[in-house]
């Protein structure tokens, strides 16, 4: 370094955060002792605009080169400091932070000895700040273009904003239609707006957008570069029908010779389906898929003398020949928009889902009311092999939600409202049934949800306190054995249907959109956000949002409120054009790397790759870092064995004399 | 082992136009003493051997090698290096082919089945070696030692070395060609020199290791002669930041040789070289042998076996038990 270190250290009260277990007059008067230091000065909170005011002051008028603030951790403030030295005209890399706050003054109580760590924590801080070089950021360019993952009504709404803005957006959806778990609803609380009403126009809208690409029945299989440069590959899963020539007339589902033989995944396996066919009539686009696995054909070899729906499709679109398509292309940005499962009720047993027929879930009730379900809304089960109409139904809440006994900690936040308009709408097709709700609390904490719950009660649904402990069969009724907790009353009733409320899970193949996208989960599974507060939809990853049921359980209104975030983050980079990558970033010393690639298997980033490189004529591997997606985590320096790879600003040579000045080291 | 099979080959394969040298064993200048031989040309292929006395891992020499500087315009030599292996000298390869300290196609191994080393050391101290050349061969339950005209048989687990004792692998994992049939994994007898360390007390073990270590003249052979340790600047030999200091002492030994051993976890195939190279007879071998069991009862990581493996110290389990993690 050519010019002398002229050191301010700036201390924080945190009005009395910091002051009232750390002696601030003390410290600064130390921090006056240290070497190199000029300026100390304390403030009740330094991150205000006078705190800030003060330093630039400084800076200005005392010529300061280097600036340690001890106040909170640098998570929160660290940009905030380096903006405003950056002002001043310093490079705004030469700002070290002392956490005194988190590290100090929130775990300690005795005042001396947090004076005295108080005093450590700036001296080292000052001895590193000493040795920091200037960095620059820099900026790339960005695509123009947003990857959306999931077209259910997160990832629609997010794509529709990100397309009305003018941006490309490109919407890959893996089940041959849009719509996801919203279209398979019926009516929606607490309003009772049909869902398809709501959702079916902006199906329709997300496929003729001219900024969407939509691509249906299709997977990404890979995701490459970083936020402004990523570089994907997709995978057009063979539909076996031409997609262009296909009018969605459906002669071939009638014809298909396995017609109406199949579960339909959309109507939760309560309707049939053919080998080809449209999950449901309002699908978008309207266009027919085979089944591989159910194709005879396809599975077999053969289907009679030739395949019956090739021979009716007067448009000549289905093509057994087809394979599936990789599609590449480049995204400034990426929302995970992946969705839900439901519980699986059968890890509940003692409910008897699965071995009673007429023990549903929450979604088959959905599709049992709904006018397009199998059933065209006709409330009907088998109960054994005799199709009935329920006349005594009840609904029990929290399966597979606040119950550790299955591992789910968390509350799905849907249930008792979805089990409040199921019972609502039993009540209006079935004025005569009798309607018991078990429950262990209600949670009826959004807008109109405490007044549709009430409505609901006054109805005539009869709320129990008390989760059932069984579920058996006695004569042809079912028998439902709970207590009543708010009487302390053992009953025993006897019921035609029972609907368990199953929660939210995360999706069943969670983990390979994790590996694809190197995201990180909370306990519950659920992706996890940046921040909990403040960074709700960003991941940890820069240019990579989550939108909707796969970062947690939440209703519709809520999942367009996040898909809207989303999409409002996500069309940052892409209105700039531009991404502004951090300057603290892992550097390589090509002269002692060996070129082992351990770092590269350590990073979390895929931010190191190898590169080959001419030394005096011999072709040798060395590692080379990405500095836009690399995030100085510095896992990669732990790993190098040679200390061939160190991050900018925590290099050796500038934390090694931080920690000697803590007192732990000679 | 058939050496006139063992010279055949070895002739025809520096013959070969893809091959720059061949390493391999030769009789040192006296004694029990074995050198590398570095073959160029098919008629030195006659002074190879290879006998219980061949207990150098010729694996180090692949990254030993220096790469001068070549002149403006001219192409590096890309032929590959033909390379001698035992059982355990395969493993380091195969280690330094997943760390891509080489490449495959840089090398081409001839496969040594090997029944077990002796411990040279200790074969000198019971039957005490003269200056005419020696040779030992491999025969049942016994060595049988040639020297001055004389033969003596020597009952094998006397002079066998600790390494081979232990030895899962003796024949050789990877190979282009091999020589003789394979051998039965002999013993796998319990680590008994590392039960015996981890037995003491906490303080008898660290007076154990200070013992040790203070005797170390801080000579590198350990590292110099580690298959794995190819680093082109090791870190303890840097001045900024100094990890370890250059004085001889207990302490800065100490450093030395935990900080190597560190470096090897879950690298260190058990070659033994580091311990039979040191004129201290610091019982390295011990140190790492201990840390390649944890890792390997701890994370079922084995280096050196599988060649589709990641390095151990580069990967993550997401279900890992962390079972020392509290």
């Amino acid at each position: 370094m050519t010019e002398k270190p002229k050191l301010g250290v700036y201390i924080c009260h945190c009005g009395i955060n910091i002051s009232a277990t750390v002696d601030v007059e003390a410290l600064t008067e130390y921090a006056l002792t240290l070497p190199n230091v000029k300026v100390a000065r304390h403030y009740s909170y330094m991150c205000s605009d006078p705190g800030q005011l003060l330093i630039k002051n400084d800076i200005k008028a005392e010529g300061l080169n280097r600036i340690v603030v001890a106040s909170c951790s640098p998570r929160m403030h660290e940009p905030t400091f380096r903006k405003s030295i950056q002002a001043a005209g310093l490079n705004p890399y030469f700002l070290e932070m002392a956490n005194i706050r988190e590290q100090c003054s929130w775990v300690h109580e005795d005042r001396t000895e947090a004076t005295i760590k108080a005093k450590k924590l700036v001296a080292a801080a000052v001895a590193k700040v000493r040795l920091l070089e200037p960095l620059e950021a820099r900026e790339v360019e960005a695509e123009r273009s947003a990857l959306i993952i999931g077209a259910g009504i997160a990832g629609i709404q997010a794509a529709l904003d990100i397309a009305d803005a003018g941006f490309k957006v490109y919407l890959v959806e893996k089940s041959p239609s849009v719509g996801g778990r919203m279209a398979q609803l019926d009516k929606t609380f607490p309003t009772l707006d049909c869902s398809a009403c709501i959702l079916t126009p902006k199906m329709v809208d997300s496929a003729n957008h001219p900024n969407i690409e939509l691509i249906t029945y299709a997977e990404v299989e890979e995701v490459k570069g970083y936020i402004g440069n990523f570089e994907i590959k997709v995978r057009k899963k063979a539909r076996y029908v031409d997609f262009d020539k296909c009018t969605g007339c459906g002669d071939c589902a009638s014809a298909c010779r396995v017609a109406n033989r199949f579960a339909s995944e959309f109507d939760e396996g309560m309707g049939k389906r053919s080998a080809v066919y449209l999950p449901f009539p309002q699908a978008v686009p309207a266009k027919y898929t085979i089944d591989p696995k159910s194709c005879l054909y396809l599975t077999k070899g053969k289907c009679g003398k030739a395949p019956k729906c090739a021979e009716v499709c007067g448009a000549g679109a289905i093509n057994f020949e087809q394979t599936d398509e990789l599609v590449e292309f480049k995204a400034g940005a990426i929302i995970v928009a992946t969705g839900f499962d439901v519980f699986d009720a059968t890890g509940k047993p003692e409910y008897g889902y699965g071995q009673y027929p007429n023990v549903i879930t929450g979604l088959e009730m959905e599709r049992l009311v709904s006018a397009s379900g199998p059933t065209g809304g006709k409330i009907k089960v088998f109960n054994g092999a005799e199709e009935i109409v329920p006349q005594e139904i009840a609904f029990i809440q929290c399966v597979g939600s606040r119950d550790k006994s299955v591992g789910v900690e968390y509350c799905s936040r849907v249930c008792c409202m979805y089990t409040a308009k199921q019972a609502h709408l039993i009540v209006d097709k079935l004025p005569e049934a009798k309607v018991r709700v078990y429950y262990m609390d209600v949670r009826a904490f959004g807008k109109g949800f405490e007044e549709f719950y009430d409505r609901v009660r006054r109805e005539g649904v009869r709320y129990i306190r008390g989760n059932p402990s069984e579920i058996f069969k006695r004569g042809n009724k079912l028998v439902i054995k709970a207590e009543d907790t708010l009487t302390a009353t053992p009953l025993e009733d006897e019921v035609d249907m029972v609907v368990l409320a199953v929660g939210l899970k995360p999706r069943s193949d969670y983990r390979t959109t994790m590996e694809l996208l190197r995201l990180s989960q909370s306990p519950d599974q659920f992706f996890l956000e940046a921040h909990p507060k403040l960074r709700p939809v960003d991941t940890a990853t820069d240019g990579i949002f989550l939108a909707g049921c796969c970062q947690g359980p939440k209703d519709i209104p809520d999942t367009v409120a996040q898909a809207k975030g989303a999409a409002s983050s996500a069309m940052i980079p892409l209105a700039k054009g531009k991404v502004t990558i951090g300057a603290q970033v892992a550097t390589v010393f090509e002269a002692t790397c060996r070129g082992c690639g351990f770092c590269v298997s350590i990073c979390p980033y895929s931010a190191i790759e190898l590169v080959t490189v001419n030394r005096m004529g011999h072709m040798i591997e060395v590692a080379r870092v990405n500095e836009a997606l690399c995030k100085g985590c510095g896992s990669c320096s732990a790993g190098c064995l040679s200390d061939s790879i160190q991050p900018k600003s925590f290099r050796d040579r500038q934390i090694l004399p931080q920690i000697a000045a803590l007192g732990v080291l000679r | 082992m058939d050496l006139d099979k063992l010279r055949k080959t070895a002739a025809e394969v520096v013959s070969r136009d893809d091959v720059k040298y061949l390493i391999g064993w030769r009789p040192g200048s006296y004694g029990y003493r074995v050198a590398p031989g570095f073959v160029e040309e098919a008629s030195a292929a006659e002074t190879l051997i290879f006998s219980p006395l061949c207990t150098i891992n010729l694996a180090t020499y692949l990254t030993l090698t220096e790469k001068l500087p070549l002149p403006r315009g001219s192409a590096p030599d890309q032929r590959k290096v033909a390379l001698m292996v035992k059982g355990c000298d395969s493993r380091a390869v195969l280690q330094l082919l997943v760390e891509k300290g080489i490449r495959r196609d840089q090398v081409l191994l001839i496969g040594c089945p090997c029944p077990g080393v002796v411990d040279t050391a200790l074969l000198s101290l019971k039957y005490p070696e003269t200056e005419s050349p020696a040779d030992l061969k491999w025969n049942g339950d016994h060595f049988l030692l040639r020297q001055d005209g004389q033969e003596t048989a020597i009952p094998r687990l006397s002079v066998l070395a600790e390494k081979c004792r232990l030895c899962r692998y003796p024949n050789p994992v990877i190979s282009d060609i091999t020589l003789g049939e394979p051998v039965e994994a002999q013993l796998t007898a319990e680590d008994s020199a590392v039960a015996e360390v981890e037995a003491m007390e906490l303080g008898a073990r660290a007076a154990y290791w200070e013992e040790w270590f203070s005797r170390c003249l801080r000579c590198y052979a350990c590292r110099n002669s580690c298959p794995l340790c190819y680093c082109r600047d090791c870190v303890l030999d840097r001045l900024n930041p100094t990890w370890v200091n250059r004085a001889v002492n207990f302490s800065e030994n100490t450093a030395f040789h935990v900080a190597r051993a560190f470096h090897l976890v879950g690298r260190c195939i058990e070659c033994g070289e580091c311990e039979r190279v040191c004129p201290a007879n610091i019982p390295l071998g011990r140190l790492n042998r201990k840390l390649a069991r944890e890792v390997r009862e701890q994370y079922g990581h084995e280096p050196g076996i599988d060649p589709d493996g990641k390095p151990f110290q580069a990967g993550f389990k997401p279900d890992d038990p962390e079972e020392f993690i509290l």
